[in-house]
């Protein structure tokens, strides 16, 4: 990969950037768009960027985009895992938030894995959910609607549903994004992927103490739950949350990411 | 003479903000942009086809009057015209811009607003960039002065801007196009081609390259007001990605 | 194109449509298919509104209209009509406040003016006085059902309160009202002559005499300088200014005095004694918009927005300059131009310009702008010393 490369809105992107795989089609992610040029010798295309951001591309999927800045507001998409608060429900919805000061989710009463009239899930103002995001609408005013089921299978796949105990903390949108990739990829390599390893120095360290749990939602919102630990539950998870936050507001590099879990176990008094 | 100061994504609520800092002027800004929002008491008056652009000019001391009002007029039509405001999710939704005038000297009534709006403008462009929203172009302005004697001066300070006998504001997108003039004074248009030269040249940089804006040299780059904007986004990118560029 | 338009017609669709229905439905396609006609048709290009691209509409005016005001006047540009009003209060020194830190600050101004060019900074001192004590007060009122986007007795909309402080900023940059013939003066009596001549009822004031003590002021007009828009129809700010550079002209302050037993300000009633607003210059503005003429260029993003300036040379004509937009054409267009010219010896003197709202406008464009707005001047200089 070459010299990594900043884009500012109007900038092209530079041919000899461009992955080269030609079997698959070019895709372009957010922040790009391709643009005609008309010229004495037919019409030129150009990528240009309509935002600021870091160009990256993937060989494999043949695909260019734009990382603009992290920290962003949620704005949801399609098969986003959400985590969504109930706000209060209504005959046939749940009215979840998933971002603060936005018009509430719509999640089904019966879009629970297995759910029917009688077995529905009873949620209460204040419970957690984790949510796929099924559709967003077309237009101003179009609501947002979630779902805890997979459509095709009617099962619950990757722990959608119902969050109980445990505890949320609010991280940057790109943190969040970070962290699913990393989850998401961890089995095969344990490395530093997107530069994090503060979830699996955290797992190696808390391991004796029972382990714990976490859903991430796209929405910067992460779950945490250590119901294992016993006593030291409560510990456990601000200990947790605490790394998350640190890592995210701090850009911490890998090194001081081993470091802030050692030490904020450590001030904890969890790990000796 | 020392150039200005901005920094990205300082405030946390916003989708994106920035301050901007003019230490010959004086003035400094602090721009908070929302964006897509919608805007819901007036959701029959948006525009069906593209995204409405909202502009406040706050002043630090006192409430709002006839000249902000004459200000965000003219950053709304200036700025509308460089949104991309058809991008997906835009339509029908607000974009919503509040300038803060966090220092430097008030503007008082009557006076003219045009020695401010350099400013207003970096810090609303910064804001906007750094809120993600979809831009044409970007741009740099800057503000001149004509004295007595003929001179021109950059950046006057609210003393020198008093006494000169012709202010100019003028704004060029990163492409060399003009995209806001605004002149006071008097003046003859020649005078007035010799000003817009040296605006072009400070916010272009002397050279302007014509194999795209990425290779543009460093030495002219820093120096220009394109570059400044350039180095500032960069800055906030490369702290923010700190993690992924040290992987590469 | 305009027949893919008629389905909401229930008679069976036929293939025209009367121009007023195409002009609402298609504006833009209107608008450009008048500027720019097919070559073969040997039509010239032409507005829609039957203009040229820098004819101005047709502009009257008239002066005193208003018989209660100091100084009024009505301007009518096209469809566009504005009266104006002047109305002159009269401001007590002992009312200001910071009277005596100004007066201390002027004398200095004073003791430096006689070194530097004395001209000069007698401009200086005129516009930090009428600036200071806000001394020209213009209003412009757009809810009188000028136009159907405005209620009557609304808030003053962001457009009306923008367009005042237009005009208060341009009062200000131009200097065009003197200072001086808004001060009221004292000349306290000179206790060795005792000869004073004394004017009508028993009123002993001299202003003429020299010597003696220093005269001072006492007094300012402030002049109350209201616009209403009465009809709407684009370009308020050419109309707005026009009736206001009117009505100054047309104002007539009466001659006023400090009345030193009274200790009051009195006003002659004498229609003879009036006097009138010597005005720097005749500014006057000239608006246009920039119709681009490709009608999908907001919408088919694949168009690069413009390469370096060589396109605008090389382009074929895609956007045309209209002078004096009206309403119809100020909905089509985003960049505006405006500029105002004043002539001094002879000379073009532009006293503001400005440009905002798009791209395709740049410095060869603004000179022949220039050039216009001058022929544009003479034609105001005569319409308004006509009436």
């Amino acid at each position: 990969m070459s010299a990594p490369l900043v884009l500012l809105p109007s900038d092209e992107v530079p041919k000899d950037h461009l992955p080269t795989n030609s079997s698959n089609p070019l895709r372009l992610g957010p922040g790009l768009r391709i643009l005609s040029q008309p010229s004495s010798k037919g019409t030129n295309h150009v990528l240009t960027a309509t935002q600021a951001g870091l160009l990256t591309t993937d060989a494999k999927r043949n695909t260019v985009s734009l990382l603009s800045f992290p920290n962003r507001r949620y704005i949801p998409t399609v098969n986003d895992f959400v985590i969504a608060q109930i706000h209060h429900s209504s005959v046939d919805f749940f009215h979840c938030m998933v971002t603060p000061h936005t018009a509430h989710a719509l999640l089904g009463q019966l879009s629970f894995e297995g759910a029917s009239k009688k077995t529905r899930p009873m949620l209460k103002q204040g419970e957690l959910v984790y949510a796929r995001v099924q559709s967003v609408g077309l237009g101003a005013g179009a609501e947002v609607e979630l779902t805890c089921v997979n459509p095709a299978t009617g099962k619950a796949d990757g722990g959608l549903g119902p969050l109980t105990a445990g505890m949320v903390f609010d991280v940057s949108t790109g943190m969040a994004a970070r962290l699913i990739r990393a989850s998401s990829s961890s089995a095969e390599n344990t490395d530093a992927i997107d530069g994090l390893v503060v979830l699996s120095e955290l797992g190696k360290k808390l391991e004796s103490l029972g382990g714990f749990e976490i859903a991430v939602g796209r929405n910067g919102k992460v779950w945490v739950d250590c119901s294992n630990a016993a006593e030291s539950a409560v510990k456990v998870t601000i200990a947790i949350g605490r790394c998350l936050q640190e890592t995210d507001q701090q850009n911490l590099h890998t090194h001081d990411q081993k470091k802030l879990v050692t030490k904020i176990l450590r001030d904890m008094k969890l790990v000796s | 003479m020392v150039g200005p100061i901005a920094s990205l994504s300082q405030l946390n609520r916003a989708d994106g903000s920035a301050s901007y800092k003019c230490p010959a002027t004086g003035y400094s800004i602090l721009g908070a942009v929302n964006a897509p929002i919608e805007l819901p008491a007036r959701r029959d008056a948006l525009k069906p086809e593209e995204a409405t652009v909202e502009v406040f000019v706050k002043p630090g001391t006192t409430t709002a009057g006839v000249g902000e009002r004459y200000a965000e007029g003219i950053l709304r039509s200036a700025l509308g015209k460089i949104v991309l405001g058809r991008e997906k999710g835009f339509p029908r939704r607000g974009l919503v811009i509040t300038l803060t005038i966090v220092g430097g000297e008030n503007v008082e009534r009557g006076d003219s607003y045009l020695t401010i709006l350099p400013a207003l403008l970096h810090a609303a462009l910064l804001a906007m960039v750094s809120a993600s929203v979809p831009l044409s172009m970007t741009f740099s302005a800057t503000l001149l002065g004509v004295t007595k004697s003929g001179d021109i001066v950059r950046d006057p300070s609210p003393t020198a801007a008093k006494a000169a006998v012709s202010l100019h504001a003028f704004a060029f997108s990163s492409k060399n196009h003009l995209l806001l003039n605004e002149s006071v004074g008097r003046f003859e248009f020649d005078t007035w081609e010799l000003v817009r030269e040296r605006a072009l040249s400070i916010c272009q940089g002397a050279t302007t390259s014509t194999d795209g804006d990425v290779t543009m040299g460093e030495g002219t780059a820093s120096a220009s007001l394109n570059g400044f904007i350039r180095e500032t986004v960069e800055d906030q990118i490369y702290s923010d990605y700190a993690y992924k560029l040290d992987s590469i | 194109m305009a027949s893919t338009t008629t389905p909401s017609n229930p008679t069976p669709p036929s293939l025209s449509l009367p121009p007023s229905q195409f002009a609402r439905l298609q504006p833009h396609a209107y608008l450009l298919a008048h500027l720019s006609p097919p070559p073969a048709s040997n039509q010239p290009s032409i507005r829609a509104n039957g203009r040229a691209a820098s004819q101005f509409r047709v502009t009257s005016a008239n002066a005193g209209s208003l018989t209660h005001t100091n100084g009024s006047a009505v301007v009518r540009i096209g469809d566009t009509a504005a009266v104006c009003g002047v109305r002159a209060e009269i401001l007590h020194t002992k009312d200001i406040a910071s009277w005596s830190v100004l007066q201390a600050s002027s004398e200095q101004n004073f003791d430096k003016s006689n070194e530097a060019g004395v001209s000069e900074s007698q401009d200086e001192e005129d516009k930090g006085h009428i600036q200071d004590l806000n001394l020209l007060v213009p209003n412009l009122s757009l809810s009188t059902g000028c136009a159907p986007g405005f209620t009557p007795g609304a808030p003053p909309s962001a457009l009306a309160q923008s367009l005042s402080h237009q005009i208060l900023s341009l009062l200000h940059t131009t200097r065009l009202v003197k200072a001086d013939d808004l001060r009221i003066w004292y000349q306290p009596p000179n206790l060795d002559s005792e000869e004073f001549r004394n004017a009508g009822e028993g009123m002993d004031v001299d202003t003429e005499e020299s010597g003696g003590p220093e005269r001072e002021v006492k007094a300012f007009w402030v002049l109350y300088i209201d616009v209403m828009i009465i009809s709407l129809a684009g370009n308020p700010f050419d109309a707005a200014w026009a009736s206001v550079l009117a009505a100054l002209r047309d104002t007539k302050l009466p001659k006023a005095w400090w009345d030193a037993d009274n200790e009051t300000i009195l006003c002659s009633d004498d229609v003879a004694d009036v006097q009138r607003l010597s005005l720097r210059g005749l500014p006057v503005s000239s608006s246009f918009c920039s119709f681009e003429g490709d009608i999908a260029a907001g919408w088919r993003a694949v168009v690069i927005p413009d390469a370096e300036e060589q396109k605008q040379k090389k382009g074929a004509q895609q956007r045309w300059i209209l002078a004096d937009p009206d309403g119809y054409e100020e909905g089509l267009s985003q960049e505006r131009v405006s500029v105002v010219v004043d002539r001094e010896n002879g000379k073009t003197v532009i006293v503001k310009m400005e440009k905002h709202g798009g791209w395709t406008v740049d410095s060869d464009d603004l000179r022949h702008l220039v050039d216009v707005s001058a022929e544009r001047w003479d034609e105001m200089k005569r319409i308004l010393d006509q009436c």
